[in-house]
């Protein structure tokens, strides 16, 4: 068959008109990414509950698809898509019902400058990227806060004390972390000569994570804070606050909300191996070199996660002045003290 | 060291007349009856002079056929000497009114408020009486007095009627009859102010709040109100408010039979229910004039302290779970191992919480072949494994931030609030019924009472992990110790004490609890009081929990390891 008298009109109409194009490019785009990001949140919860079980001898998931559970999310999702969606008579209903659909742009704003791996074509990496901009790594990072002001949304609107004192403790959270979290950004930036999270990784020919340690201490530790993950999960504390922000929300609403922090567990852990522990790096793999770098990824992602689970299972809460603390004289500093080596050792890295 | 004759001599000789009726029962129990006038100053000569700085409760009796009311103020102390004082004060019927001893001892609070809800007996000088136990619209109704009809009328038939009050709140009360409408003596009953209107009193601006936590909240252990009075994230004041699932177990057990009052303890706290049962039988006993056989009192040993370990088992690993989240792991280990030692439990009584184990004068079952062994075998796991707990705990620096200087109990406040148990001893007081009214066999047994000096939450939790360790000690020299022999005394059948009052205390897994129990010679007791620990605990936790952080709300109400059960028996 003859692909040319395919291509040619194709080509000269994309020329005639690039804007439909791009749309068009941006929606298949979008259409991929919501889909790998939640069927890859959809596995992280399936390993988050495994792991877990695991960790506490236990079984976790058994019943539903298989002896693995591998369905159990599937039928929870039934559950809450079924369940009668009630609004608090004292809730501000317009926030009250936008929080978790601010929740999910968020996420989906985050995933549109995250490379998803790469592909090995003929000795040549193409990152799995939709919007390979610039200035991707500070534009993610600031996106992923984002998620605050859905918490804070969520929170406020929800007429509950509990759901008030969440709201306010993850806002506290998230200013005493960001900062930390964005200083190590940029040191990262300033050694890779770069904010694009493509290039970034291709500079990495030693990681980061080894480069500057405790960038990536610090960077580790708020983006655990950033996502909420035990022990900084004080936001929702059911001991002290049941569900905290969450603790007005039923049936698929609350579903969303508890969805998006995997998610944006997922694009987190991403985000970490991006940038501290060399991407999709690593030696080809012999019989398999077109998905190799993307097999490096997994494994660098799953380790990544893993940490994140395990950490959960086995760490008690801070209290929010300690997390505050612990912010603010500790990895503020700290973060800076690493941007000074950074730049410093970054003069000899490039 | 004084005994109780010396303090009956001391008295009468500081106050001569004063001293209605005296018995001395043995050298730590002193039974006095007391002119209500001079109750204040004897109490308060005894507190100064005596050491007795442990109020350990008050229990109202109705005496309907000689028309009195008794309170009877039990009195020990923590260390000073090992008597109790169980001092009994007389008031007519009609007007019921003894003076309060809540400004002599800080914990008497609670007490007084009971007796006074309860059976309508005034206490002079209280600060506050209001009803702990019973809602609101019962308060008047006096239930726990002898001619109380109750709901329904068990002498008519009759029903309290139900009505809705303008609050929303369902009110039972009688109609009044037309004989009594035409007489003018319909009860008025008299308003008082609502927990919820006593709260919001103490409202200062906007920027405070109240947040509830409770009477369903992953905090408490059973249902109970705290309410936090806040001020963004710190605690300004505490309300706590019990009665949410008070079961007049005392007021059933007078209208069941000895034997069938078993049961009931057994439901008061399912965590101890072999100490409770202890308390309960040990206090019968004592009526009956029984002593069970050595190898009963063996048995009971060991079961008593395998309770203490399942119960610090759970506690602590609920309490983990409270400080990080439901799915912190230590929590199923703990459940994990616990599940060996009840099962050892349920080989002896056949059942794995509510035991009904102990007999008045011995034990329902001899011990199963091969208990000994298996008991050995699981003690050895259960020390390793606790050994391993208290390294974990040691060694998470996290957990030491939250909980070191948590919550802190200094010696003389734990002695003024009352608690016992972990919590006292923590605070550098070696108080335990162990040793300081000794039962059973435990004076042959060779144990340490595990103590701490700081008093906050972290030394409450590692020492009850220690004390897991000194039980697993006991069990195992009462394996190696205890003989062969009948486990049961004779007792005729139908169980019918002569009158008269004992009062029998043991160590609960969580501290001090008491059994005060009346007969009158029929076959059922007259009046049953339990004192328990627990119901201490609460009393002591508003004032622990000021000023603190919401977090540490968490840490120091649950390093009490409660039970709300037993608060509302």
């Amino acid at each position: 068959m003859d692909l040319s008298a395919i291509i040619e009109p194709v080509s000269s109409w994309i020329d005639q008109e690039p804007l439909i194009f791009a749309l068009i490019i941006g929606l298949i785009g979008a259409a991929i990414i919501s889909g790998v990001i939640n069927v890859g949140a959809m596995a992280v919860v399936w390993m988050d509950r495994k792991v877990m079980g695991d960790v506490q001898r236990r079984f976790g998931p058994a019943r539903v698809g298989s002896r693995w559970g591998l369905l159990q999310l599937g039928a929870d999702a039934i559950k809450l898509f079924t369940k009668e969606d009630s609004i608090p008579i004292g809730a501000d209903k317009q926030v009250y019902v936008w929080a978790p659909i601010v929740a999910s742009i968020t996420t989906m704003l985050v995933a549109a400058a995250l490379p998803f791996g790469a592909l090995n074509i003929g000795g040549k990496e193409y990152p799995l990227v939709v919007a390979n901009m610039d200035i991707s790594a500070f534009y993610v990072e600031a996106a992923l806060s984002v998620m605050t002001v859905a918490i804070f949304m969520a929170g406020f609107s929800s007429n509950n004390k509990y759901s008030l004192l969440g709201a306010f403790r993850g806002m506290a959270r998230m200013i005493a972390y960001e900062v930390p979290m964005g200083v190590c950004v940029i040191a990262v930036a300033v050694m890779a000569h770069s904010l694009n999270l493509v290039e970034i990784v291709n500079s990495q020919s030693l990681w980061y994570a080894f480069a500057q340690p405790l960038g990536f201490l610090i960077f580790t530790v708020a983006l655990m804070t950033d996502l909420g993950r035990v022990p900084f999960d004080q936001s929702e504390a059911e001991e002290e606050i049941i569900a905290g922000y969450t603790t007005e929300y039923g049936g698929i609403r609350w579903g969303l909300l508890y969805f998006q922090e995997y998610i944006n567990m997922l694009l987190g852990s991403i985000l970490l191996v991006l940038l501290f522990l060399g991407g999709w790096n690593g030696p080809n793999i012999p019989l398999l070199p077109p998905i190799s770098p993307m097999i490096w990824f997994a494994l660098k992602l799953i380790i990544v996660l893993e940490f994140l689970i395990w950490t959960r299972a086995s760490l008690v809460r801070f209290r929010i002045d300690q997390v505050t603390d612990l912010g603010w004289k500790w990895m503020l500093p700290l973060s800076i003290v690493n941007l000074a080596w950074a730049a410093a050792v970054g003069l000899y890295f490039a | 060291m004084p005994n109780a004759s010396d303090i009956l001599s001391a008295i009468q000789s500081a106050f001569p007349g004063a001293v209605t009726e005296s018995r001395v029962e043995s050298d730590r129990r002193l039974w006095l009856t007391v002119d209500a006038k001079k109750l204040v100053d004897i109490t308060k000569f005894l507190r100064d002079k005596h050491g007795f700085d442990h109020y350990s409760g008050a229990a109202g009796v109705d005496r309907i056929n000689d028309n009195l009311f008794e309170v009877t103020e039990i009195l020990t102390s923590h260390g000073a000497h090992q008597v109790v004082v169980l001092m009994k004060v007389k008031t007519p019927r009609d007007n019921p009114s003894v003076p309060s001893l809540n400004g002599l001892y800080w914990n008497a609070n609670w007490y007084e408020r009971e007796a006074w809800e309860m059976f309508g007996i005034n206490f002079e000088g209280h600060p506050g009486l209001y009803s702990l136990l019973l809602p609101d619209e019962l308060v008047g109704a006096w239930p726990w007095r002898k001619d109380w009809k109750g709901y329904p009328d068990t002498t008519t038939g009759k029903r309290a009627v139900e009505k809705l009050a303008t609050s929303g709140h369902t009110e039972y009360r009688f109609e009044p009859t037309i004989e009594e409408l035409k007489a003018g003596t319909v009860h008025q009953r008299q308003k008082f102010p609502t927990f919820r209107e006593r709260e919001e009193m103490e409202l200062g601006s906007d920027a405070e709040m109240i947040m509830h936590m409770g009477p369903q909240h992953a905090v408490v252990p059973g249902p109970f109100l705290l309410d936090l009075l806040l001020d963004g994230e710190r605690v300004k004041k505490a309300f706590l408010d019990v009665g949410y699932i008070h079961k007049g177990i005392e007021k059933i057990m007078e209208n069941r039979t000895y034997p069938q009052g078993l049961v009931y303890t057994d439901r008061m706290c399912y965590m101890a229910s072999i100490s409770n049962n202890e308390a309960y039988c040990g206090a019968v006993e004592k009526l009956l004039g029984v002593t069970p056989p050595e190898r009963a009192q063996y048995i009971r040993v060991i079961l008593a302290e395998l309770s203490r370990i399942q119960s610090h088992l759970l506690g602590t690993g609920e309490f983990l779970t409270l400080l990080g989240s439901a799915t912190y792991s230590p929590f199923m280990y703990m459940i994990i191992d616990r599940e060996d030692v009840v099962s050892l439990m349920e080989a002896v009584t056949g059942a794995r919480i509510t035991h009904s184990f102990v007999r008045f004068g011995g034990v329902r079952n001899d011990l199963p072949d091969g208990f000994a062994d298996q008991t050995r075998k699981v003690l050895k796991m259960v020390r390793e494994k606790t050994t391993e707990y208290i390294d974990l705990l040691a060694s998470d620096p996290i957990y030491q931030q939250r909980m070191e200087g948590v919550g802190v109990l200094t010696p003389g406040d734990a002695r003024r609030l009352g608690v016992s148990g972990p919590p006292l001893r923590e605070s550098d007081t070696p108080y335990d019924m162990r040793r300081e009214d000794p039962i059973l066999v435990y004076p042959d047994l060779d144990f340490n009472v595990i103590t701490r000096t700081k008093g906050d939450s972290l030394a409450r939790v590692e020492a009850r992990m220690e004390e897991i360790l000194e039980s697993c000690h006991i069990v195992e020299q009462c394996l190696d110790q205890i003989p062969e022999g009948p486990i049961q005394e004779k007792l005729p059948k139908k169980v019918k004490p002569e009158p008269g009052e004992a009062y029998y205390r043991v160590e609960d897994p969580r501290g001090e609890m008491g059994f005060f129990v009346v007969s009158d010679g029929s076959d059922k007791p007259y009046r049953v009081k339990v004192r328990g620990p627990v119901y201490a605990y609460f009393q002591a936790l508003p004032p622990l929990l000021e000023g603190v952080y919401v977090a540490d709300v968490v840490a120091i109400a649950g390093s009490m390891d409660s039970c709300t059960s037993e608060v509302d028996r």
